[in-house]
């Protein structure tokens, strides 16, 4: 048992950290009232640099590609990390990205479709995938702060791929555990940084014990859930991936109304960026049919016996 | 980073299991049914400690020299959860090994240690830990139990409350004040007393959690010597935080969580109930739950072992554990309701009992959700 990185780990989570400070990874409002910020020259810095295949590298693994994830998602810019990270270097390695994942519905609007290069379809009993041509795709609007898209026709050249679609079904929830605990931590230290600075009543909001238990409270959810992540991606457990999806997206409720309640009029503003991190929240709450459909798979991957 | 077992800890894990199978007794139900503080399951421990002491599976991550083995911090840890989840088979001994027996190894003269840590290391001494008072709960600091120097002995006088074990107990690591209340933290000291030292008076106080956990002590003119004093003057605060830091990580409550929770399940599976996806639905949120608590939990004994100081991590663990807790007595409240009356349920029955007290025992969650707010994210100290 060890919760540090290894040296490999440490020194590839180090360069992510020194990418992230850069111009092209920190908030910027979006043109005409849009509600994300995608950013290609970040997305390029990360794939020219070999990020994306950090899993299949033997001394980072998956764990590494999850706590990149995780970090990344903690960026107010909308990247396209979770599915090229975890899902394609393992299933998929030549797919082109970034990757617009269909986990239930081709007709549901999807997020990253517009600047998709292809699409992963995870069905109960197949898993297959196809690159998409533009002309496929119609951006939608929509609350979620990531571009979202719907497929206008099915006819694509689908190719099958060869692997469990339980095993995938895992690996996804792993990646979206890892997205959702990102978004909820990077709004976390959004909202800590202004209680700190923002004065009422001739004292920092911060000191006030109904705001600091629940941020704590919110805190030792968001620690729990990065660690049940982690672990997930070592895959020792059968029950462990949809643990830590469903423990996030339970968690969420509670943690994403705080967040707002505290930043206050601001957090309504897309002059702030908090609505990046709780709406993404909000979309991947609904990931995998939710919580309780996460969760009622931890007991049936737990006590398949019974 | 490995979040898996290595082959030792899992040779390690089976051989304590294979040694409790062995050596509990078929009535150990009956024997433990009142709790680790129980009369029963206190005499237990003077029979059962021995037996572990000398597998080498009391205190094997001591060092060498008082007894242990030198053994990982994650043996013993492993050790805490299987002792625990068998219904803490070496009742109040277990406090002796977590925190009582190093702290006076750290801190203890040689006469202290000499007097105090083999008996513990044998397996034959009972300790009781004198701290909260009627008006000194959270606010520990402002306890009023005094000790008035009186040439080489102190004069102690004062009342404790919600003393575990005390009864039974042998030994009391008593704090008290050696100056004016005014001098909150700095004014305390620690004493090592005996409890059969003339003007402890003992009261047993009924609770719901099980017999011999909650008592109140009073202390008359009680004389101790200096040489009873663990550190100096004023310097218990420093001390016991120190053993706090290990005790607020001490009890892996989530591991008993997950069994009692498996069991529920293995009932409803066999009343047919388990097919229902509200009930599984609950049932894995139950167990996500606990293996929260455990990655928090670990994470702060990951520490430890590297030996770092574990400061808001054993808070965070200790939050997480209380809801892991609860999140389990909830789901058989819920869903086997039966179960918690009469005596065919004994698993249940004790989980139920004592998860009311995860959330108060070694500083209530609220006090943990303090210290997080202040040490892990930083904010300013509520305004007084």
């Amino acid at each position: 048992m060890r919760f540090n990185p290894n040296e490999d780990q440490a020194t590839f989570l180090s360069v992510l950290e020194q990418m992230m400070e850069s111009e092209e990874a920190g908030w910027r409002q979006a043109h005409e009232w849009a509600r994300f910020d995608w950013s290609a020259p970040f997305d390029t810095m990360m794939e020219e640099n070999g990020f994306f295949d950090c899993a299949v590298e033997e001394t980072l693994g998956l764990v590494a590609a999850a706590a990149m994830t995780y970090r990344v998602a903690s960026l107010p810019i909308a990247v396209e990390c979770a599915a090229s990270s975890i899902l394609r270097p393992q299933y998929a390695p030549e797919l082109p990205r970034p990757i617009a994942v269909i986990e239930r519905h081709a007709e549901d609007p999807i997020r990253f479709l517009p600047m998709a290069k292809s699409v992963l379809f995870l069905g109960s009993d197949r898993i297959s995938a196809a690159i998409l041509n533009p002309d496929a795709v119609e951006p939608v609007e929509s609350l979620f702060a990531y571009p979202m898209g719907l497929l206008k026709t099915r006819e694509l050249d689908w190719q099958p791929i060869d692997a469990d679609p339980d095993a995938v079904h895992d690996s996804w929830r792993i990646a979206l555990a890892a997205e959702m605990t990102g978004a909820l931590k990077g709004g976390l230290d959004a909202v800590v940084a202004h209680v700190r600075e923002r004065h009422q009543f001739g004292r920092p909001l911060g000191s006030f014990q109904a705001l600091q238990h629940r941020l704590a409270s919110a805190a030792t959810k968001i620690e729990a859930a990065y660690w049940l992540t982690l672990k997930s991606a070592q895959r020792i457990g059968p029950a462990d991936a949809a643990a830590a999806l469903g423990y996030v997206q339970e968690a969420s409720t509670k943690v994403i109304y705080d967040l707002h309640q505290f930043m206050g009029a601001m957090g309504l503003t897309l002059e702030h960026p908090l609505h990046r991190w709780t709406y993404r929240a909000r979309l991947l709450r609904s990931s995998l049919s939710g919580a309780d459909a996460n969760l009622a798979a931890v007991s049936a991957k737990r006590w398949s016996a019974l | 980073m490995d979040f898996d077992w290595t082959e030792e800890d899992r040779t390690y894990r089976a051989r304590i299991r294979n040694f409790l199978e062995r050596e509990l007794p078929p009535n150990w139900v009956e024997i433990s049914r009142h709790g680790p503080g129980s009369r029963e399951q206190t005499e237990f421990s003077l029979d059962f400690c021995p037996k572990l002491a000398e597998a080498g599976l009391l205190v094997p991550h001591w060092p060498v020299e008082w007894g242990g083995a030198n053994r990982p911090a994650w043996e013993h840890f492993i050790l805490g959860e299987e002792m625990w989840a068998a219904g803490e088979p070496r009742g109040a001994q277990y406090m002796n090994v977590n925190w009582i027996g190093p702290t006076l190894m750290r801190f203890g003269t040689p006469e202290q240690k000499r007097r105090y840590i083999p008996e513990m290391a044998a397996g034959k001494a009972i300790w009781c830990q004198g701290f909260s008072e009627p008006n000194a709960g959270s606010d520990l600091a402002s306890l009023r139990t005094h000790a008035e120097r009186d040439g080489d002995a102190y004069i102690i006088n004062g009342n404790k409350i919600w003393t575990s074990y005390a009864a039974m107990a042998q030994h009391c690591f008593l704090l008290a004040r050696t100056t004016g209340e005014a001098m909150g933290k700095a004014g305390i000291a620690i004493f090592l007393v005996p409890m059969s030292t003339p003007g402890i008076e003992v009261r047993a106080i009924p609770s719901l959690i099980g017999h011999g956990d909650i008592h109140e002590m009073f202390f008359t003119n009680v004389r101790v010597p200096v040489s009873a004093r663990l550190g100096e003057e004023g310097e218990a605060w420093s001390i016991i935080s120190y053993s706090l830091a290990n005790e607020r990580v001490g009890i892996p409550r989530y591991e008993l969580a997950v069994r009692v929770l498996g069991g529920m399940v293995r009932e409803l599976a066999a009343r047919g109930a388990f097919e229902d996806h509200v009930v599984r639905a609950r049932a894995g949120s139950a167990l996500a739950s606990c293996e929260a608590a455990r990655m928090l939990v670990y994470r702060a004994v990951d520490k430890r072992a590297r030996g770092e100081m574990i400061g808001a991590e054993a808070s965070m663990a200790r939050v997480a554990v209380v809801e892991a807790d609860h999140a389990v007595t909830d789901f058989g409240l819920d869903f086997l309701p039966d179960t918690f009356s009469g005596r065919a349920f004994p698993a249940h029955l004790a989980h139920h009992e004592r998860a009311i007290v995860t959330g108060i025992a070694a500083g209530a969650a609220e006090i943990q959700l303090g210290l997080i707010a202040r040490h892990w994210l930083d904010l300013p100290r509520e305004a007084t």
